[in-house]
Parts: C-alpha cells; sequence; structure tokens
C-alpha cells in the first residue's frame, strides 16, 4: 500500500501560489480526470482538496502505481499551464501513515488558519463526494477519507474545539442570541456610524432583527447608514425615544464623553417597562456609564468584555489541541492498520481465487480430455461441478480473511493471512 | 409487575440526572442519548407503576400524597423530556429538571403518606369533587415547578451574563427571554388553575363542616394556612407580572418562594408530623407517616 499527499497551505505558500495552484469549479472534477489519464495502473485513487488556504492532491495505490511526488508536481505544472520552479519550493508533502494522519488533523480543522473553524470539514467531505462521483477513489481512500470525517466530527463533539466565536463582531451575536429568543420582533438601534458599528452591524443582521435604527449627530451620515442597512436614521436629538423603542444597542461613536448617562438610562429603562435589553458599547472611550450594566433586566458589554471573551474562546480551542492530537493519533493509526488489512487480504483473496482457477481448469481439461465421448451437457455439467466444489471449497477461508480485514486492531502482518499463504502455498503479495 | 417499586424508577431517574450533570465532562452526543433514554425507561416504568396503582384502587392515582406527588413528577418528566428533545444538546434543559423529578419521586417513596380516607368516608359525589380538586392542584404544581425551573435557568444565565463569563463548554443554556417567556406562561396558567383547585378544596372542607362538625379541616389546619399563603405568594406574582419594576429576577424569586410553599403545602406538613386533617373523613384520625425509608424499595408491592 502506498499512500502519497501533495500541496500546498497558507503556511508553506503565498496567497498568490495558492490561488495559481486552486482547483476552482470544474477545474476540480477536470483534474480527477486528469490525474486518471496522467497516471492510469489499476487501483490508482485520487481525491483533490482545494479550499483558500490549502490545495491538495490525495493518491492512493499500489506501490509501484502511485505516482511519486515528482510526477504529480509536473502534473500540476502541466495542468495549470505553470513552470514547476515557480512553486515546487513550496510544495509539501506526506506518506503513508502520515497522509492519514494531515487528513485528520485537517478535518478537525487543527491546520486551519482559524483553529476550529467549521468550514473545513465540509470542504473536505465536498472533494470526497466529487472524487466519488469522478469514480476516481477506491477501497483505500474511501476508508481514509470516511474515517476523516469521522474523526473531524468527533474532535469538535470531544473538545469543544468549535465552540465561541473569534472575532470580537461575532461574540457580540452569540452574546445577542444567549438574551433574545426571536429577532424578528426586535429593534436594533446603531448609535454612530463607524466601521466597527458597520462590522457587528453586519453580523447582526443575519439575525433578520425586525427593525434597525440609525443615530448619528450627522445627519447625513445616519441617512447613509441607515440606506446601506435597510434601516431608519433617526435624529440624534431623539436619541431617548430611538433607546426606549430599541432592544439591542450598538454603540460606536466617537464621542470624548459619555453619551447615555446612568440616570438618563434608568429614565429610560423604567419608560421600556423593564424589558430586557442588551447594549454593546463598542466604542473607545465607552459612549454608556457602565453603572447601567447594574440596571435590572439591562446586559451592557463592552469592547474590552467582549475581546476578553473571543480571547477565553481562543484559549478554549487552544486547550483541545493536545486532546484533539490524541485521538487524531489513536484513530490514524487504527486506519492505517485497517488500510493495511485491507490491502493484505485483497491480495490474498485474489492470489487464492487464481491459484484455484487454475488448478480448476487444469483438472477439469484432464478429465475431458480421458472421456471424449461425453456430450457437450455433459461436459458443461463437469464443469459447473467442479466451479462450484471449489467455491464450496474456498467459501470459509475467504470468509475468515474478510472477518480479518475488518479487524483494524491485529498487528500486521496478520497471522491468518500469513497461515492461508501457507497452506495454500500463496507468493508473498 | 407487581415487583415493581419507586425505587426502580427514581433509581433510573437518579442515572438519568448523573448522566446529565457529566455534560461538564463528557461532551460526545453519546450522553445525550444515555440521558434521554434513561428519563424514557424511568417515564415508563412509572407509567406502569402509576397504572397499576390506578387499577389496584380503582380511581385515579392523585388522591394521597404519595399518588398525587408521583404523578406529579410523571407529568413534570413528560415535559422535561419534551423540554430535552427539542432544546439543542448543548442546552442544559435536564439539569433543572430532572433533580425536581429525582426529588418528588424520592419524597413520595420515604415521606409522602400512601393512604386517603376520601373514599371510605365520604360518598360518591364528594369524591368526584375530590378528585377535581386533586387534578386541578396537581395540573396548578405542574405550571408551578415548569415556572421554578424556567426561573432557575433565568437566573443562572443572567447572573453569566451580568458577570460577563463565556458558557461552559457543554453546558448550554436558554436565551433569557425564552426562560422568562417560559416562566410567565407557567404561572399564568398556574394561578387559575390552583385558585380553582384551591375553592373547591374550601367548599368541600365547609360542606364537610356541615355535615360532621369542626372536626373535618380547620382554618388553622396547616395544610390550609400554608395553601393559603401559596396562593397570595402566587397573587402577589401574577400582579409583579403586570408591574414592570418587578420584571427579572424579582419575578424569578417569588417564583422560588411560591414553589418553596407548594412543596411544604404537598409534602412538608406530612414530613414534619405537623397535625393535619386535610386528606382525611370524618371520625378519622390524622394517619401518621406511612411510609418509611424501609418502605421506600416495597412500596409497589404494598400499594397492589
Amino acid at each position: 500500500v502506498k499512500l502519497l499527499a501533495l500541496g500546498v497551505d497558507y503556511r508553506s505558500a503565498p496567497a498568490a501560489v495558492r490561488e495559481a495552484l486552486a482547483f476552482d469549479g470544474p477545474k476540480h472534477s477536470e483534474a480527477l480526470d486528469a490525474l486518471t489519464r496522467a497516471f492510469p495502473t489499476p487501483g490508482n485513487e485520487f481525491v483533490v482538496l482545494s479550499t483558500c488556504n490549502r490545495v491538495e492532491i490525495y493518491a492512493a495505490g499500489d506501490l509501484d502505481g502511485v505516482p511519486e511526488s515528482e510526477a504529480l508536481t509536473n502534473f500540476l505544472a502541466a495542468f495549470h499551464g505553470l513552470s514547476a520552479s515557480t512553486f515546487s519550493g513550496h510544495l509539501v508533502s506526506y506518506h503513508d501513515e502520515g497522509v492519514i494522519g494531515h487528513l485528520f488533523r485537517v478535518s478537525a480543522s487543527l491546520e486551519s488558519l482559524v483553529l476550529g473553524e467549521g468550514q473545513i470539514l465540509g470542504q473536505v467531505r465536498e472533494a470526497y463526494r466529487t472524487a466519488l462521483d469522478r469514480k476516481t477513489t477506491g477501497p483505500i481512500l474511501n476508508r481514509v477519507f470516511e474515517h476523516a470525517l469521522r474523526v473531524g466530527k468527533k474532535v469538535r463533539e470531544d473538545t469543544g474545539m468549535d465552540q465561541g466565536k473569534l472575532s470580537i463582531a461575532s461574540v457580540a451575536v452569540d452574546v445577542a442570541r444567549e438574551v433574545f429568543d426571536t429577532f424578528a420582533d426586535k429593534t436594533v438601534l446603531v448609535i454612530g456610524a463607524g466601521k466597527m458599528g458597520d462590522l457587528t452591524l453586519q453580523h447582526l443582521k443575519a439575525l433578520r432583527p425586525g427593525q434597525i435604527l440609525i443615530a448619528n449627530r450627522n445627519p447625513a451620515r445616519a441617512e447613509a447608514a441607515a440606506a446601506r442597512w435597510g434601516g431608519k436614521a433617526v435624529p440624534f436629538d431623539r436619541l431617548n425615544l430611538a433607546l426606549i423603542e430599541a432592544d439591542l444597542v450598538v454603540s460606536t461613536t466617537a464621542a470624548d464623553e459619555p453619551v447615555v448617562e446612568y440616570e438618563q438610562y434608568a429614565r429610560v429603562q423604567r419608560a421600556r417597562k423593564n424589558r430586557l435589553g442588551l447594549i454593546l458599547d463598542i466604542a473607545i472611550p465607552r459612549d454608556f456609564d457602565p453603572r447601567i450594566g447594574e440596571l435590572e433586566q439591562v446586559m451592557l458589554y463592552n469592547v474590552d468584555d467582549l475581546r476578553a471573551q473571543a480571547e477565553e474562546n481562543r484559549k478554549r480551542r487552544q486547550r483541545g489541541v493536545d486532546p484533539a492530537l490524541a485521538i487524531i493519533e489513536r484513530e490514524a493509526t487504527a486506519c492505517f492498520t485497517a488500510v493495511r488489512h485491507l490491502r493484505h487480504s485483497g491480495t490474498v483473496l485474489r492470489q487464492l481465487g487464481d491459484t484455484w482457477d487454475t488448478i480448476r481448469e487444469r483438472e477439469v481439461a484432464t478429465c475431458l480430455a480421458t472421456c471424449p465421448d461425453l456430450n457437450d451437457a455433459q461436459r458443461e455439467a463437469i464443469t459447473h461441478m467442479a466451479r462450484r466444489l471449489q467455491n464450496q471449497y474456498l467459501h470459509h477461508p475467504r470468509a475468515a480473511i474478510r472477518m480479518a480485514a475488518a479487524e483494524p486492531t491485529l498487528e500486521q502482518p496478520h497471522t491468518l493471512l500469513n497461515a492461508v499463504r501457507h497452506l495454500f502455498g500463496l507468493a508473498d503479495g | 409487575m407487581e415487583r415493581l417499586t419507586v425505587l426502580c424508577f427514581a433509581g433510573t431517574y437518579a442515572l438519568a440526572l448523573l448522566s446529565e450533570l457529566a455534560r461538564v465532562v463528557v461532551r460526545a452526543p453519546a450522553r445525550w442519548y444515555l440521558t434521554v433514554g434513561l428519563t424514557v425507561l424511568g417515564w415508563m416504568v412509572q407509567t406502569a407503576y402509576l397504572i397499576n396503582l390506578g387499577r389496584a384502587s380503582h380511581h385515579l392515582p392523585v388522591t394521597s400524597v404519595f399518588e398525587s406527588l408521583l404523578a406529579l413528577s410523571w407529568i413534570f418528566a413528560a415535559i422535561g423530556l419534551y423540554l430535552m428533545a427539542r432544546a439543542p444538546k448543548p442546552v442544559a434543559v435536564g439539569t433543572f429538571v430532572l433533580p425536581v423529578v429525582v426529588a418528588f419521586t424520592v419524597l413520595a417513596g420515604t415521606s409522602a403518606p400512601r393512604e386517603s380516607g376520601w373514599g371510605e368516608a365520604w360518598g360518591g359525589p364528594t369524591v368526584f369533587w375530590g378528585s377535581v380538586h386533586g387534578l386541578f392542584l396537581l395540573a396548578g404544581a405542574v405550571s408551578t415547578c415548569v415556572a421554578f425551573a424556567a426561573g432557575l435557568m433565568y437566573l443562572v444565565q443572567a447572573d453569566r451574563l451580568k458577570r460577563k463569563r463565556p458558557n461552559r463548554l457543554g453546558f448550554g443554556l436558554p436565551s433569557l427571554e425564552q426562560s422568562e417567556r417560559l416562566n410567565r406562561g407557567a404561572i399564568t396558567l398556574a394561578f387559575p388553575l390552583l385558585t380553582f383547585g384551591l375553592l373547591i378544596g374550601v367548599v368541600l372542607s365547609l360542606t364537610a363542616r356541615a355535615e360532621s362538625g369542626p372536626r373535618v379541616l380547620s382554618w388553622s389546619d396547616p395544610k390550609v394556612v400554608s395553601a393559603l399563603l401559596m396562593w397570595l405568594v402566587f397573587a402577589v406574582l401574577l400582579h409583579a407580572r403586570y408591574r414592570p419594576a418587578l420584571r427579572g429576577r424579582g419575578v424569578v424569586v417569588l417564583t422560588i418562594i411560591a414553589f418553596a410553599f407548594l412543596v411544604f403545602t404537598w409534602v412538608g406538613v406530612e414530613a414534619l408530623h405537623l397535625p393535619t386533617a386535610h386528606g382525611h373523613g370524618p371520625g378519622q384520625s390524622a394517619p401518621t407517616r406511612a411510609a418509611s425509608p424501609s418502605a421506600f424499595a416495597e412500596s409497589a408491592g404494598r400499594a397492589l
């Protein structure tokens, strides 16, 4: 068995190289077809994984069938019409068990630019599906990729590596979800129209709030932001009324003094009939008096709170790395053992069949030669009987070998396979 | 079936609770399935037990404190199961529901009187209205339990958000709005149910008093006093719902007080050996505690 993974990722190659080597859209299927044409040895298997952060070709098959790294490099150059020297220095390769470990780490997003990000598992699944559609996979890569998808899921579930957002804006959305259940009946008020406010609103917009109000000292900027976000501009001198109406406030002004004082918001909260309210004060210096957060039913988060939570999430993901690696190491070893079992048992089964076919055909021919008076029906009956005898005789050995192949924990080479080889006089595969 | 005991389902619920609490260390989906599976199993065993109880006594198993506590935990477990199945797996609904279920089944098995003199002491209409009284109070108690669990979830979530702490891994909670809505809805439902149930109880008591003299159930009976206080707390609670100043934590704290009164009224009076004539026919003396801890494991056999 031979496995090879060759490609570039965000660590080994700049964006320009990754872009040049990417298999976007129809190129993906074309590349798989081109690989099978370029390396037509029976038993060769290929999967191409192409994302914005990595481009990798996975190849598997017999020892003498799978192309070497150089051949795959030349293939990449020919396919993209590039000179190999422009990217060969950025290529990274993995071999045999290393391929499985690498793919498992990729699926578990340990190799991602943002640790624990959720997209990569879907991208691996998509790459595998495309290869299945193009019929470029076989028993080895089927097993490896299906195992990788399971491992990716398991790592996320067991270590919580995908939990908690890492950017301030997405943490703000998480906090909003922890306060409110539905957003279609909620009003979002954005005070100020800064870059950070835009970014946060971009994330909050995904929650589909019922109404967006924009308040800015500069009416023109308020109107522009309202037009951009499909909201309503509110005159700044009517801020209190907007605060009463709002359920979620995002404040991002550049004011030197607090825009909303404690007493002012206490009156607003009374007018709001003490409804649940969330204030995301992401301005520096802060727009809301911090004591407002002590009011009943009001949750006040400033930029430091959001940043601290993002940092805590980052640390939490980092803490999941060691347990994730332990899972991956265990699973990669099990997977590689299973692949080798599969390959060995496949070879033994094939050899067993071939050897007995030869014996049967020879013996049937000898038998028929000694009885020239037999008619066609009798000859056919003898041939059929010999075939059935062979099948029945080999049924149990074949079943035992298949069972051994399904057991990935046993050491290689499997004693049963060796015993079968020895008993039936098969050559070492 | 006769070997079915309270211990069977109380133990299964306790195991489900342990599995639920393990969510902080075990995050595999198998843990969630184990929790739900054990709860379903406990609930099914409890269903069979209650059916047995009903068949043996030829009435709905809600007439004694023992039976009504079991019925209460049975309905609350069903609601908990529904909420667990509906909420995303990381949301720890079971952490707030299963302790109440376990506590009620254990209280029923250890401290609740199993006999009620209603059927033997009085005639048909009284038994009928006694059952209606019990059913309304049971429904009100279920609503109170839901309000209590939702209130606790609200308090924990609000405290975490006020302190700006990130969610503990594997221990999610419903949003504040969701908990508040569930709490509010349950209170609104509980109040009329409890009021109607208590009113029927008062009328029954007055009727019995007219027929048999003042030995039946007096206004100073601890159970009556406790029930009236509980009703008062509920009245305040309902009033608080419409008073913005008391929204949020104020309502939740009142819910917890109301729940405490409910538990005291339901089982506390008997557990503390306070003299009560509630649930006993004219001329009957107040029963002693029928269930000792040793009876916990043999309840069904005796009941049958």
